[in-house]
């Protein structure tokens, strides 16, 4: 059983001082008060109780995983795996964390831990070609193993909804209970699978939502997907761009930050921490960018359609994000037993969004929704104790 | 219209040797060689050559020395005068044929350097004609200033070509190009075919397919280079997919890195080869000229987005205006792919043809001799396209 040990992000001077050197600055940012990177990680320390931990991977060498952790102080609140995808981070439960912990009778206390997937953020990177999307969900799941919660629920959007369908694939059941996603990657259905649901598709009108949807997807292809191209096919060519140039890195990252959010006022600190994460991960930032290309090469390179998970699945769909399926095609992800559709927001929807997605979070696997109780023993309310009559 | 000598300032070279040393490389992949994109022992190496040892002035001299260059501006209808560089030399004997050499991305004008003394000279075989060689930067590109609007296409490219080699003197000429060179100079015969444009060669061809095909017809060389282009859309072209869409955003990192900008080209400059041996600071020569090009590297790449943004995007053939000028194609078998005979009527009007076994994208830096010889007996005494400009056909008198 591998140790836990208590981590606090403490990025070196001499790394500071190259970066700013990189930047041309001749003033230190952190003379102005509540400013600066400095700053930023002391707060991202308080918010976030963070850890690391080695987890082994079937095939692959043991990796040092970094990860947020916290507890509800309701004993039995429902254990929670959230997992970011690309260009996000462990910063993006930051918001949410605090909500998912609060224990109140009117909804569902959470357990969280936010991992920095292998090569983001503070978690090493693999070494070796071939580590794809069903090693990140092998690490994903036996951290939360190894933290004692051999039953838990997951959220996930971009590749965490990837990653965390494998993990209702491979772990559904037994271990996963229910997942959440914001990002569903849905195919278009197939009448020999899904009769019913093909022909109602077919026969029912697109509203006005899923038509601005479809178009939005389109254009997403044609015009948004360069850095998916490109990120899948010759990811260490980009590599050195993103590892030598701040510039760079910032303008690859800021471009998603802003045209995948729903009007999201970011400010430029919030921008600057967010990418600096990246700038200062342990494995440098061309390491983040590989999961597109074992995504690609891994036997299961497009959508597995031999998945079909069964736990239950909830979707939160937000109308910025980056596809927009047919809402029918939904059913094709899982088991769906919740969907919630909001008027604002896009494809950062933990960041953007916390409480809109709380809710929805709350709403499934509150005592009227539809995953209530998944985790036996951790339903997430005050265990009532029953007088012995 | 100026003589013009590369003469990168000082500040210029000492401000790439600061980033040099500045340098922050990423990790890379066990054994992963070529699979992910460059390897980082070569570009770890080349840096360490770019920073230590390899003398910018000592190559500038070699150029300005063999190369004549010059700048000049030129209108382009709606985008203002843009001053253009290039190399002009005339033939060394005889009556050159006017010959406009036009390069892509990522090349530029280096790429007429080993051809541009086989054209134009005056010892060797007397039966072989000889030319006029003009190789410009291409707006944006090398020393040529870049447009400050959008919408800059092949229209524009073609104008500016074509109204310099006007403004040389030469109403009537021929051109060379590969790679946005070949479409450029397409546009350059379907606008000024038979009265300006007389013929064109190309060594790439890329059109979409025709309405209808069967390629049960196709030959095993015709297959192969269909599969080539496959492979090339499946795992080569994420540089095009970016480039085309957000050129901007991928812009920063190329011009604020000379190790990124230098890690994006030297992976074309291998994978598009057949086999070249690159030395260090032919590659170093060849990336310093787009570090320091007049508009910048990030200028080169818009390209990409205006054509696409035209329609004119490569495998696209958006207008049945097909040229009626005499082409001709010389096949390079590493090149990025190639088409069948059956789809040649989409490119234009083909006369002259040649087969090769060695080669690849950069035809005329990889194999100079190969590319002159095929032009020489296009344009020779025997050749389908000798002649075409009148009272220049590369003979004496």
């Amino acid at each position: 059983m591998s140790v836990e040990l208590p981590f606090q992000i403490s990025i070196p001077d001499s790394k500071l001082d190259l970066l700013r050197q990189k930047l041309a600055l001749t003033e230190f940012p952190d003379e102005l008060e509540n400013t600066g990177w400095n700053y930023e990680e002391a707060k991202l320390n308080q918010d976030l109780p963070q850890f690391t931990k080695d987890i082994d991977v079937n095939g692959f060498e043991t990796l040092n995983i970094h990860y947020v952790h916290q507890k509800s102080s309701l004993a039995n609140a429902i254990p929670l795996l959230f997992v970011h995808g690309w260009p996000g981070s462990f910063i993006e439960v930051r918001k949410i964390l605090p909500l998912l912990v609060q224990s109140s009778p009117q909804f569902p206390a959470f357990h969280v831990v936010a991992l920095s997937l292998p090569g983001f953020g503070f978690s090493e990177g693999a070494h070796k070609p071939g580590f794809a999307p069903e090693q990140y969900a092998e690490v994903a799941h036996n951290l939360m193993l190894s933290l004692g919660y051999h039953e838990y629920v997951t959220q996930g959007g971009d590749w965490g909804y990837l990653i965390t369908r494998i993990i209702a694939h491979k772990y559904g059941g037994k271990h996963s209970k229910a997942w959440h996603t914001n990002f569903p990657l849905a195919t278009p259905l197939n009448f020999s699978v899904n009769p019913i649901l093909f022909l109602q598709h077919l026969f029912t009108p697109y509203t006005a939502a899923e038509k601005a949807g479809i178009e939005r997807s389109k254009r997403f292809e044609k015009e948004g997907q360069g850095y998916f191209h490109e990120q899948s096919t010759k990811p260490q060519t980009l590599g050195y761009s993103l590892a030598d140039s701040p510039v760079g890195l910032l303008a690859w990252i800021y471009e998603k930050l802003a045209t995948w959010t729903d009007s999201y006022p970011w400010t430029d600190d919030e921008v600057l921490t967010w990418v600096t994460i990246f700038y200062f991960s342990r494995a440098g930032p061309a390491a983040s960018i590989r999961i597109y290309y074992e995504f690609i090469h891994s036997a299961n390179g497009s959508q597995p359609s031999s998945f079909e998970p069964t736990i239950p699945l909830g979707v939160s769909h937000f109308p910025e994000e980056l596809r927009i399926t047919p809402r029918k095609f939904v059913h094709s992800v899982g088991n769906l037993v919740f969907q919630v559709e909001h008027s604002t927001g896009g494809h950062f929807a933990a960041y953007e969004c916390p409480d809109e997605l709380v809710d929805d979070l709350r709403e499934m696997f509150g005592k009227q929704g539809p995953a209530f109780g998944v985790v036996p023993g951790k339903n997430g309310y005050e265990q009532r104790i029953r007088a012995n009559l | 219209m100026s003589s013009y000598k590369i003469d990168i300032p000082p500040t210029a070279l000492s401000t790439l040797k600061s980033r040099l040393e500045n340098a922050v490389f990423p990790d890379e992949l066990e054994d992963s060689e070529w699979a992910y994109g460059a390897p980082l022992a070569d570009i770890k190496r080349l840096v360490a050559r770019w920073r230590d040892g390899f003398d910018w002035r000592h190559e500038e001299q070699k150029l300005n020395a063999e190369l004549p260059q010059f700048t000049r501006d030129i209108e382009v209808d709606g985008f203002g005068t843009l001053n253009i560089h290039y190399v002009h030399k005339k033939s060394e004997r005889g009556l050159g044929i006017p010959l406009l050499f036009v390069h892509g991305w990522p090349g530029s004008f280096l790429e007429s350097r080993k051809i541009v003394p086989l054209l134009t000279a005056g010892s060797g075989d007397a039966r072989l004609p000889v030319f006029d060689v003009v190789a410009l930067s291409l707006p944006g590109f090398g020393f040529s200033e870049g447009p400050k609007k959008t919408g800059f296409s092949f229209t524009q490219y073609a104008e500016v070509s074509h109204k310099l080699m006007l403004a040389l003197g030469y109403t009537e000429y021929v051109t060379q190009g590969g790679d946005w060179g070949a479409s450029i100079t397409k546009e350059i015969a379907r606008r000024y075919g038979g009265e300006h444009s007389k013929a064109w060669h190309i060594n790439l061809i890329l059109a979409g397919p025709p309405e209808t095909q069967d390629p049960s017809s196709y030959t095993a060389i015709e297959k192969d280079g269909l599969a080539r282009l496959q492979e090339y859309k499946r795992s080569g072209n994420g540089y095009y997919r970016i480039q085309a869409t957000k050129p901007q955003t991928l812009g920063y990192s190329l011009a604020d890195s000379p190790v990124g900008l230098l890690a994006w080209i030297y992976e074309k400059l291998v994978n598009w080869t057949d086999a070249y041996l690159w030395t260090d600071d032919e590659v170093l020569t060849w990336v310093s000229i787009y570090w320091f090009s007049r508009a910048g590297p990030a200028a080169s790449l818009r390209i990409y987005y205006e054509v696409e943004r035209a329609g004119q995007g490569i495998g696209r053939t958006s207008d049945s205006h097909i040229p009626t000028t005499p082409l001709g194609f010389s096949h390079f078998p590493k090149e990025l792919g190639r088409i069948p005979k059956a789809w040649y009527h989409l490119v234009g009007n083909v006369v002259f043809e040649v087969e090769h076994d060695s080669g690849g994208h950069f035809a005329a830096h990889e194999k100079p001799e190969l590319l002159v010889g095929d032009l020489q007996k296009m344009f020779g005494k025997s050749g389908p396209a000798f002649g075409v400009v009148l009272g220049r056909n590369g003979y004496d008198g």
